[in-house]
């Protein structure tokens, strides 16, 4: 018998924790024990809910609708990828910019009561009718989802009528994940649902499926391409900027990799499963060490182990010295890190590069692939501390204010107004990743670290919103197991 | 009664309720909705208006309840009230407002008794229960100042004849709220005014609980507002006047003043003192550039407030011709629309432009696409940009959504803002 199908929600995979404070250490013995439990904070900050990450992952496909079936606050965060969209637009040197079309069916009160099938109906009819796309993405939301609204069922009703577009259901509810990188599962899931449909094309030689989500810059698509392209293979960039085209080309590769941790990790799972690609699922490629590995990964599976090696040792020829320059400058400095699950680590493996020491990590989850990291950086870091947690910026400020690092690596909102030097591995406008991106990350982590004046500044005019008595408190008083 | 709607400019009523109440010092927004809300309403109204969010707690720093199926199937009213218990807690705010998501409000969770149990213990925490279904996020403003005048504003405040209540511009709705309030408040103290913003000046719950003190509430906006001035003055005996429109430049400002001195029954030598000294500011600049503006035909696409006060500054005051105005939020009472309709097309020399209320995208784009009359330039938002490089005009980025942009106290309003919409227009091409 099958396996039971994936269902897209992160949680649903064994081991996988949202909720923890603990510290490297332990949290490497407790999860080798499976000691680690699920728990939930009693008190919490807002989270990023999995519709986001389900719209802006495809939101720069060629050709296509994008209808959210929701009230209007649910297309609030479309506008982080609708600006990538813009802004990789004029990146990639078109004049005339578009925006995404995108829809909302505007659930009311009515529809609250009486279902909001018709306006599905309608919306999904105005959107073929002035576009006439060949993909049209439908998202659940948490209000079609507690009215019971069936975009499966209205989906496959609607298909005969427009068989020019290919409508494409996405079940992205809010309420069903803490984890919203389960968001990306769900549209992945429908891709292979609706669009790839198992059937098996002729493989193409060289093709390498590269899947990127809506945060790479333009730059770095470029210095992956170029990566891969040493390696003597063609890529096909998916889902950002591409089209269906593109995605009818996926199970013709000839292997998969992914430039973020968290995206399309599943999915790479099931085109091995399905149409039998293999696949390469490491790090992000940010700072020398990841970048190898990586890059190793892919080799690899394309049985190019030797060719990688000369390619590594060219580029690590030219980077070094670089490199050898910022640890002079960086050497020594206690970091604390948060971020996603890719950028976080990635970050943590790029401080290493550097010299620079972990005291604090904050990351949304715990699982295998995180021990994974976790292993490494003990190997490394005696002493630091682990909140796994999705922001939930009043932890991090009272674990950053207990911990005085010299250097936060994250969103620096917070622990700006702490007056501590700020910088990010996050730039979906410019370089970061692969060899060519370190040269500009590695300056501007070094530049923004030594020229902390304006954080210093800032935290003398701007106070954080907390009571003085929470610095006092165990930053993990909500976690309750 | 929500439309469907392509590119929509702005959030759910959840979306304004908390860009209003993100304006306000100090104040804590708590969520009682599933985990994205807060992210998802913050990126929807403050996240697309010039890059300025609330400084106190936005977006993740906001507490939530993060509802998951558990709640959604068993009620969240527990999770809930430790989540407020947290959030007294930690955050330092003057007021906390219970605010509920769709999903809160399709269980129909019973906050109030929820907010009740913490008030008794003499905690500021009140409930707004307006679900992000009940609308868009326009509402929101109105939402906030009817739970404000039924809860928090107090009765019994002394009178003070020189003191006003600014309402009408809306928070993050319109990204160069910060600029114009401190223009208005510059102008209305030149006149001896004490002048109530409530967002600006670290106002905070304070200056709203004694508010039913002012003399005058000025609502700056052609439609918003109607139900609550009505309720402020029959709860507090505080009377309104409405200015059809913002004001920008010196015909529509001078207007602006003497309305307010008339209400007020100011001194008239102080008042025309003060618009003789204004107009020359302005004037002694305009005068330093003449014929260096080129000539336009221009369509204005934003929110009736600024459609207004954009259409009516170039065509009075810079002698522009106007062609289309598209009025892009959701107005649904005739009577509105036709004072809107008034306001635009009755200009002083001008041939009045055609008037359209349009909300989605695509019709925007069809109404530019397919007007006879020839457009030069386009005043509008973030969205209208692709239309205006698809026929080549001459855009500027004036109104909501606003992306590329960063806007701190910027205006186009008032006397001074009209001089930095007018540097923006200046195109060397």
């Amino acid at each position: 018998m099958a396996e039971v199908q994936y269902s897209g929600v992160r949680e649903s995979r064994p081991g996988r924790i949202n909720d923890l404070g603990t510290t490297g250490k332990e949290a490497e013995e407790q999860f080798r024990k499976g000691c680690l439990k699920r728990a939930d904070r009693s008190f919490a900050q807002g989270l990023q809910c999995q519709q986001i990450n389900s719209m802006a992952a495809l939101m720069s496909l060629e050709d296509s609708v994008f209808i959210s079936h929701s009230p209007q606050g649910c297309v609030g965060c479309a506008i982080m990828a609708v600006d990538m969209y813009r802004v990789g637009q004029i990146h990639r040197g078109i004049k005339h910019v578009k925006n995404p079309r995108l829809f909302v069916t505007n659930i009311d009160q009515k529809s609250v009561v009486f279902g909001g099938e018709q306006k599905l109906r309608d919306t999904v009819k105005k959107a073929v009718d002035r576009y006439h796309p060949k993909l049209a993405f439908i998202y659940a939301s948490c209000a079609s989802g507690i009215i019971g609204d069936d975009i499966d069922a209205i989906t496959s009703d609607l298909q005969t009528e427009y068989p020019d577009t290919t409508l494409i259901p996405i079940h992205c509810e809010g309420f069903k994940s803490k984890i919203c990188a389960s968001g990306f599962d769900a549209a992945f899931i429908s891709i292979n649902k609706y669009i790839l449909k198992k059937e098996i094309i002729p493989k193409e030689k060289g093709l390498v499926n590269l899947f990127a989500p809506t945060t790479v810059s333009y730059a770095d698509q470029k210095e992956m391409e170029r990566m891969l392209n040493q390696l003597g293979v063609q890529v096909n960039y998916i889902p950002f900027y591409s089209s269906l085209e593109k995605i009818k080309r996926i199970p013709a590769a000839e292997a998969s990799t992914s430039i973020c941790k968290v995206f399309a990790d599943e999915f790479m799972k099931t085109l091995w499963e399905d149409y039998q690609i293999p696949y390469s699922h490491t790090v992000m490629p940010i700072g020398i060490r990841n970048t190898d590995k990586w890059y190793r990964g892919i080799a690899k599976v394309l049985g190019k182990e030797k060719e990688v090696e000369e390619i590594i040792a060219k580029e690590h020829e030219r980077i070094e010295p670089l490199v050898a320059v910022l640890r002079e400058r960086l050497r020594g400095t206690r970091v604390f890190i948060c971020g996603g699950t890719g950028r976080s680590f990635a970050a943590a493996a790029l401080i290493d590069d550097f010299g620079m020491e972990l005291v604090g990590l904050e990351t949304p989850t715990y699982d295998e692939d995180a021990q994974v990291d976790i292993e490494y950086l003990n190997g490394i870091h005696k002493d630091y501390v682990v909140d796994i947690a999705n922001m939930q910026p009043f932890e991090q400020v009272n674990l950053v204010n207990k911990l005085k690092p010299d250097a936060f690596i994250g969103v620096p909102e917070w622990a700006a107004k702490l007056g501590v030097p700020t910088t990010h591995v996050l730039d979906g406008k410019r370089p970061t990743m692969g060899y060519d991106g370190l040269l500009f990350l590695g300056n501007k982590i070094a530049d923004q670290l030594q020229n902390p004046g304006f954080n210093k500044k800032l935290a003398k005019h701007v106070k954080l919103p907390y009571k003085d008595s929470w610095y006092e408190e165990d930053a993990f008083k909500y976690i309750q197991k | 009664m929500s439309q469907i709607m392509e590119n929509p400019k702005g959030g759910c009523v959840l979306a304004g309720i908390n860009s209003v109440l993100g304006a306000i010092d100090r104040v804590c927004p708590i969520y009682h909705s599933g985990p994205g809300c807060c992210m998802q309403t913050t990126a929807a109204d403050q996240g697309q208006s010039g890059h300025k969010s609330s400084c106190f707690v936005s977006s993740v720093s906001m507490p939530s309840s993060n509802m998951l199926e558990k709640e959604v199937v068993f009620g969240g009213t527990d999770k809930l009230r430790t989540t407020i218990q947290g959030a007294v807690d930690i955050i330092d705010a003057d007021a906390y407002f219970v605010l509920t998501g769709c999903t809160a409000g399709i269980i129909g969770d019973d906050i109030v008794s929820v907010t009740d149990g913490f008030q008794k213990k003499g905690h500021q925490v009140y409930p707004i229960e307006t679900p992000g279904f009940a609308g868009d996020s326009n509402l929101g403003y109105e939402v906030v100042w009817n739970t404000l005048i039924d809860q928090v504003i107090e009765n019994d405040v002394p009178k003070d004849e020189k003191l006003v209540n600014i309402f009408g511009i809306v928070p993050y709705h319109d990204p160069f709220w910060s600029g114009t309030l401190e223009e208005i408040d510059r102008i209305l103290s030149r006149l001896g005014l004490k002048v109530n913003t409530f967002f600006t000046k670290h106002q905070g719950m304070e200056t709203i609980r004694k508010s039913s003190g002012a003399a005058l509430n000025i609502i700056v906006n052609p439609w918003l507002f109607q139900g609550p001035a009505k309720k402020f003055e029959r709860k507090f005996g505080v009377p309104s006047i409405r200015i059809a429109g913002l004001f920008t430049g010196a015909t529509d400002t001078t207007k602006f003043v003497r309305a307010v001195g008339e209400a007020l029954g100011l001194e008239q030598k102080l008042v025309e003192s003060v618009i003789d000294s204004e107009e020359d500011y302005v004037y002694k600049y305009l005068g330093q550039a003449i014929g260096v503006v080129s000539w336009k035909r221009f369509a204005v696409v934003a929110d009736a407030n600024n459609a207004v006060g954009f259409t009516r500054y170039l065509a009075n005051d810079f002698s522009f011709t106007p062609v289309l105005v598209i009025v892009s939020e959701p107005i649904f009472r005739e009577e509105d629309k036709e004072r809107i309709i008034a306001e635009i097309q009755d200009l002083e020399y001008a041939a009045p432009p055609r008037v359209l209320f349009l909300t989605d995208q695509y019709e925007i784009n069809q109404a530019i696409r397919n007007e006879e009359k020839e457009i030069t330039l386009l005043v509008g938002s973030s969205n209208e940009r692709e239309i205006a490089l698809e026929k080549d005009i001459q855009f500027i980025l004036g109104a909501f959504p606003m992306n590329e942009r960063l806007v701190f106290n910027r205006t186009y309003a008032g006397y001074r803002g009209s001089l930095t919409f007018t540097e923006d227009i200046y195109d060397n091409n």
